[in-house]
């Protein structure tokens, strides 16, 4: 009996042995291709020769101004599409830092689009390498009310910030409560800037720079610790301008009603959160979802409501985790509560949903990258910037709220524009929610504090 | 884009910058290496820096700048007619802000040595031009590089310095 109980013991632990298999090959990751059947591809533009075609990507948020800016990463240009067909996206523009053979950096990396009185504008950031000449340029700064003619598309400012060479990194450009247009920018100090557009378009860019707000987060023991990404939305419910910023070192909220003077809110640091990518909140600021950017990471999702009443001074336990595919990473996202929509490199574009912000679901998905895996960005402009990361794919990924219509930048691949399937575009106000998200309402400030400009 | 950070922390140190910017393990602070431009993907350069000749031990201009002839190494140049209406190439001594091109001399193919170059800090850029004796720039760029100053920063730009938020 002994034996025979014994015989069925290991049986047992065979049978485990052979469920959990660690010998058992990784499933393949290369050159995914196809989507779910919810996801509809618009219309796809390779929009580079090279190897590397797109850093982020911006859409205008207005119906009437059917525009899109693509940032051409490392071939130094910018270029605007007129999608007012979607289907045949139509480019208007291809405008290219002056000499660009001659730069070395990563080039043209992030675009916001703003508007202030009758005027559209959009800054293109960039970055230089010490070396480089621009290796002080931020961003450049365009008036393109006349779109969608051409020669209409004027160079309006160029910010240089000489105190830390190589350029900005990733912006935000924010309608504040007081009723001014804000830039924020990274830097490469521990700190990010923020910029009064106005004084920007008048010429006045030395006094433009009014504020900063600091990366309280550890690393700053080491004279480092600069921000990488950031958001700023206002809170309705506390009647307060929130900047959330993701840094090395962790991720920090601020108060930034006075944005002359900031206030710290919060952080959010702990392990595994040192590089610190994106912080985008819902649009009450009760939760958020993270990104850090190494390989096997998820995307966090953190209940943040102890932070912004002041329970607590740092979090530090996500209350859920989600991936497209472990092996890679997701990048940059756009949240339209309760969706999350994700430019997540290898993995292309994906959707997921916080309905239950404990249990994440995906909701759709399109491949975009059809690239090998672990082939991506090695860092390097001698070997054309070629490497052994997850870093290729999807970068960025823009949504207009007025029709749902989504549009996102492929590293290798270059635009894409999808619709969602019963996604026909987002108001807070609809779902129970507030109306805060990325997109910006250029006329009014956000809680009827201050008047319309 | 963080490893973004890795270039952008400018680690300057022999070995890190040599594999950093393409230059030969072993190369020195005199020792610049040369892109290919659009226009000729091929071509493959590097160049020294050499004290231009002086009575003084340093070669030096009236207001302190070093005086350097340049020992320009080029390989697989094409020939200029084939890139439009040029016949040689033409390097310049280039200022940061590309405001200020100064001819240094014509090069080919093999060693040419050019100069002088005054700048403190500067671009070196190989371009086909219409004539040798061009001396305003109008060509396309076909080798480029930066002088091995431009690398060193500002004393307030290095992290160190820069932990305190302003």
């Amino acid at each position: 009996m002994r034996g025979i109980v014994m015989a069925l013991a290991l049986c047992g632990l065979a049978a485990t042995a052979s469920a959990q298999d660690p010998g058992a090959p990784v499933p393949q990751t290369d050159h995914k291709t196809g989507g779910s059947p919810n996801i509809q591809m618009i219309s796809h533009v390779v929009n580079h020769p090279g190897a590397w075609k797109a850093a982020d990507i911006e859409i205008e948020p207005e119906m009437n101004r059917p525009y899109v800016y693509v940032s051409g990463f490392v071939n130094n240009d910018m270029q605007i599409y007129d999608i007012k067909d979607p289907a045949h996206p139509k480019m208007l523009v291809d405008w290219s830092i002056e000499n660009p053979e001659l730069h070395r950096g990563i080039g043209a990396m992030d675009g916001k689009s703003f508007k202030i009185g009758d005027h559209y504008y959009y800054a293109q950031s960039y970055q230089f390498m010490q070396g480089s000449p621009d290796a002080e340029l931020g961003a450049v700064i365009f008036d393109v009310t006349g779109l969608p003619d051409p020669k209409s598309v004027k160079v309006v400012a160029r910010i240089n910030y000489p105190a830390a060479p190589g350029g900005f990194h990733n912006t935000f450009a924010y309608k504040h409560s007081d009723g001014r247009v804000l830039y924020f920018a990274t830097v490469g100090e521990a700190k990010a800037l923020v910029y009064d557009l106005a004084k920007v378009v008048a010429g006045d860019t030395a006094g433009a720079l009014i504020g900063a707000v600091p990366n309280p987060t550890p690393f700053k023991m080491f004279g480092g610790g600069s921000y990488h990404d950031f958001y700023v939305g206002y809170d309705v419910a506390r009647h307060r301008d929130v900047f959330y910023g993701a840094g090395l070192g962790g991720y920090s909220a601020w108060d930034v009603s006075k944005p002359e003077a900031p206030t710290q809110l919060f952080t959010i640091t702990g392990f595994g959160m040192d590089i610190a990518h994106t912080f985008t909140p819902s649009p009450d600021g009760n939760y958020a979802v993270t990104e850090t950017e190494y390989q096997y990471t998820p995307l966090r999702v953190w209940d943040l409501k102890e932070g912004q009443d002041g329970t607590r001074k740092n979090l530090d336990v996500p209350i859920s985790a989600w991936t497209a595919d472990w092996h890679d990473l997701s990048h940059n996202h756009e949240v339209r509560w309760p969706y999350v929509f994700v430019s997540a490199y290898e993995d292309g574009f994906q959707v997921f949903d916080l309905k239950d912000p404990k249990h994440p679901k995906t909701d759709g998905w399109y491949f975009t990258c059809g690239c090998q895996h672990e082939h991506g960005f090695g860092g390097n402009p001698d070997v054309n910037w070629e490497g052994n990361s997850v870093e290729q794919g999807a970068f960025g990924v823009d949504i207009r709220n007025a029709d749902g219509l989504i549009v996102l930048s492929d590293m290798r691949s270059g635009l894409w524009i999808f619709r969602m399937k019963g996604f026909t575009g987002w108001d807070g106000t609809k779902i129970g929610t507030t109306n805060v998200s990325s997109v910006q309402d250029w006329a009014h400030a956000p809680g009827g504090m201050a008047p319309a400009q | 884009m963080s490893r973004v950070a890795g270039w952008m922390a400018g680690r300057i140190g022999g070995t890190v910058t040599a594999l950093l910017f393409g230059l030969p393990s072993g190369s020195g602070p005199y020792d610049m290496a040369l892109a290919p431009g659009p226009v000729a993907p091929g071509a493959r350069g590097s160049a020294r820096l050499v004290f231009a000749d002086s009575p003084f031990g340093v070669a030096a201009t009236a207001d302190g700048h070093l005086r350097y002839e340049i020992r320009i190494t080029a390989k697989a140049l094409p020939d200029p007619a084939s890139l439009g209406s040029y016949h040689a190439f033409v390097a310049w001594e280039v200022s940061a802000d590309l405001k200020d091109w100064t001819r240094l001399g014509v090069v080919t193919n093999g060693v040419s040595t050019v100069g002088i170059a005054t700048l403190n800090k500067f671009l070196l850029v190989i371009a086909a031009e219409a004539d040798s004796g061009v001396d305003h720039h109008a060509g396309p760029t076909v080798l480029h590089g930066s002088s091995p100053s431009t690398w060193l920063q500002r004393f307030l730009n290095h992290p160190m310095f820069r932990g305190a938020p302003g």
